[in-house]
């Protein structure tokens, strides 16, 4: 039996905000296996945003436990965090976060070179199957500024996809997409994970987008209300 | 790797074009500057080199002081042939050299009266001498028959003399006694800095004559050699060497004759003979105060341009780094490490710095260029504080690199601060980030 990609165990998050406290989230349990296709849903506020950055590292939680691969997030120093998102993580980003200077192959090439791993021919092969598949072979040279929203999400895509993490996060992927726009970039990200066996975790509060995960975690006031698979509802 | 961050960091610095373009024109203003002063502390340098090792010193000098008494003393080198027919073989940098008297005495001529530092020459044996020297009335040969004065136009104008006419050099003997000889002006020649505003040259026998000194006598042996950089191995060289001949020789002491003589020797308990070698550093180090002056007067001047820079630079590159935050933080997010991010802004600042010194030392060393070319005549009191007549900046590819060098260091060093913040962000509030 694999171990699960992602295993959150009573997990809390508190942040001070001036002499208040904000409970962003209390007591979630969670875990993701290999493959999966998983949405977190919740309404604005809901610690969807905040779940998502602790499974990325980019945050350590307040209390309890999460494990990413294998490794626990919160006993692993700056740098070996750093290197963890690097190497087992992509992310996507709402509003795309594409470097505004390089172009769509230096964005997607980005993280290759940050691995260190391969020689320059292996990356611009790499790099040019993956704009390939998301359908961007012909807009390689151009800057982010020159792609529509889509576009952009697409390179984002690709960029999250290309040093093959098992794990890829994508917080509210489509919120600054047309749903037209947004159902292709889902499309998209579900024939990735279909195709090399990728786990996405992408949170979202719109049902359409839902509609394509194999399981939906729906959160509350930073608690986990319940976990439906695609087959029905598991309440917790 | 290092080539995308290049890339990225040139990028960066392209997209604020008018913020950076300032900056750089900041730096560039004060390395062109740098560069300036820099060529303005080589040329007195050289003009020092230049004037001194013609009108007042060899690049190395087999000098000495004669003391008939224990109080006093002449400088003198009696014999001087043996010392320098037994040490000429140590010294393989020697182009040639020429024995030179010494001594000081009073002008008198109608129109005035003025004290004259006096070197005793022998055009013959100093093919160098007619390279500095520019004549502008007169003849420098004429200076070759005894009985002659070369004088230096300030000179000429002050005891108001024109070549063929006669002055009246009056001096005390090294016996206490008091001499004089009449002269005749061969020539007048061009001012050369202050160090021509009181050193003149007379046949080495009219001076003997004058000090009543015998044949065979001078005041120092000026040695000139391919590189006046050896001058102080050479005289450490012939130190040794004379020693080692038998001769007493004097300690190293980077002062001039004059001042060795007026202050020190004379109190020392010894007569005879003592052999000093000296290098015209030594014998210029009266004049080395100038050249300090003008080099720390610069360099406050610049060091000041330089901190207002530096705020600039912290200024700029912390408002680049605020308006990237999101950026620095998705950056962060998708694994660049901390050492990464720092890397990236401080070449940021290096590049901004390398463009910035690279166009101020062009643009210096243009400037530089034009004004050597022009040759702007400096006004009296400046010449002699400049130690040069015409304005003649000094630029060595060396020492402007040098200047974009430490321009571009200390712009990256300014840039550390923001860069260490920066790479300090943490990624969770730098991507959520609103600004």
């Amino acid at each position: 039996m694999p171990e699960p990609i992602v295993e959150a165990v009573d997990v809390a998050k508190v942040y001070q905000l001036g002499k208040t406290e904000v409970q962003a989230l209390r007591h979630v349990d969670l875990v993701v296996e290999r493959g999966e296709f998983l949405s977190i849903a919740g309404p604005s506020g809901s610690g969807k945003t905040t779940l998502l950055n602790l499974i990325g590292g980019v945050d350590v939680p307040t209390a309890g436990t999460v494990r990413v691969d294998g490794e626990d997030t919160s006993r692993l120093t700056e740098r070996a965090l750093t290197r963890l998102r690097l190497d087992h993580i992509g992310f996507i980003f709402q509003t795309f976060n594409l470097v505004a200077v390089l172009t769509v192959f230096q964005n997607v090439e980005f993280p290759l070179l940050l691995q260190g791993r391969m020689t320059s021919a292996e990356r611009r092969r790499r790099v040019e199957t993956l704009l390939e598949s998301v359908g961007l072979a012909g807009h390689a040279r151009h800057r982010p500024s020159e792609l529509s929203g889509g576009q952009r999400q697409r390179v984002a895509v690709a960029r999250a996809l290309v040093g093959n993490p098992p794990l890829v996060l994508a917080d509210e992927p489509t919120a600054n997409l047309d749903s037209k726009t947004g159902g292709t970039i889902i499309d998209l990200m579900r024939e990735m994970n279909r195709r090399d066996g990728t786990t996405f975790i992408f949170s979202t509060h719109d049902p359409k987008v839902m509609s394509h995960a194999s399981a939906i975690v729906r959160l509350e006031d930073g608690r986990v209300i319940g976990r439906e698979s695609a087959q029905g509802a598991e309440a917790r | 790797m290092i080539a995308t961050d290049l890339f990225i960091a040139a990028r960066n610095l392209a997209r604020h074009t008018r913020r950076n373009l300032l900056l750089a024109a900041a730096i560039s203003g004060v390395t062109a500057l740098l560069v300036l002063l820099t060529g303005l502390t080589s040329g007195m340098r050289e003009a020092m080199l230049h004037s001194a090792t013609t009108l007042m010193t060899g690049h190395v000098n087999l000098a000495g002081f004669f003391k008939i008494t224990s109080g006093t003393a002449a400088p003198i080198v009696a014999d001087w042939e043996k010392p320098w027919e037994a040490v000429k073989d140590k010294v393989p940098e020697l182009v040639y050299a020429a024995p030179r008297g010494r001594g000081w005495a009073k002008a008198v001529a109608d129109g005035g009266s003025m004290d004259l530092v006096l070197a005793g020459i022998d055009l013959s044996r100093e093919p160098g001498f007619d390279k500095v020297i520019q004549v502008v009335e007169g003849s420098l040969a004429e200076l070759g028959k005894p009985g002659t004065i070369l004088l230096f136009q300030d000179q000429a104008r002050r005891l108001g003399v024109k070549p063929g006419d006669t002055l009246t050099l009056s001096a005390p003997t090294t016996r206490g006694a008091s001499n004089t000889a009449d002269v005749r002006v061969a020539a007048v020649a061009r001012n050369i800095g202050l160090l021509s505003a009181f050193n003149a040259f007379i046949p080495a026998e009219t001076l003997r004559q004058l000090y009543q000194l015998k044949v065979g006598t001078t005041g120092a042996v000026q040695l000139y050699l391919a590189d006046p950089a050896d001058s102080a191995k050479v005289a450490a060289r012939l130190r040794a060497a004379l020693r080692e001949a038998g001769w007493r020789v004097m300690d190293p002491d980077p002062e001039p004759y004059w001042q060795k003589l007026m202050f020190k020797v004379n109190a020392e308990d010894w007569t005879g003979q003592k052999l000093d070698v000296t290098t015209w550093e030594d014998e210029m180090s009266f004049l080395s105060w100038i050249v300090t002056a003008v080099t720390w007067l610069g360099n406050v001047l610049v060091g000041v341009l330089l901190v207002i820079v530096a705020v600039g630079i912290v200024n700029t590159l912390a408002i680049a780094i605020r308006e990237r935050t999101r950026e620095i933080g998705t950056l962060r997010a998708i694994g660049m490490q901390r050492t990464q991010v720092l890397r990236l802004t401080l070449l940021e600042a290096f590049l901004l710095g390398l463009g910035g010194a690279a166009m101020g030392a062009a643009a210096g060393a243009a400037i530089a260029a034009g004004l050597n070319a022009t040759g702007i005549e400096l006004p009296e009191t400046m010449q002699y504080f400049l130690l040069q007549r015409d304005l003649h900046l000094a630029l060595h590819a060396g020492r402007v690199a040098l200047a974009v060098a430490f321009v571009t260091g200390l712009t990256t060093v300014a840039a550390i601060w923001p860069s260490v913040w920066a790479a300090r962000m943490r990624p969770v509030t730098a991507m959520h980030h609103v600004g």
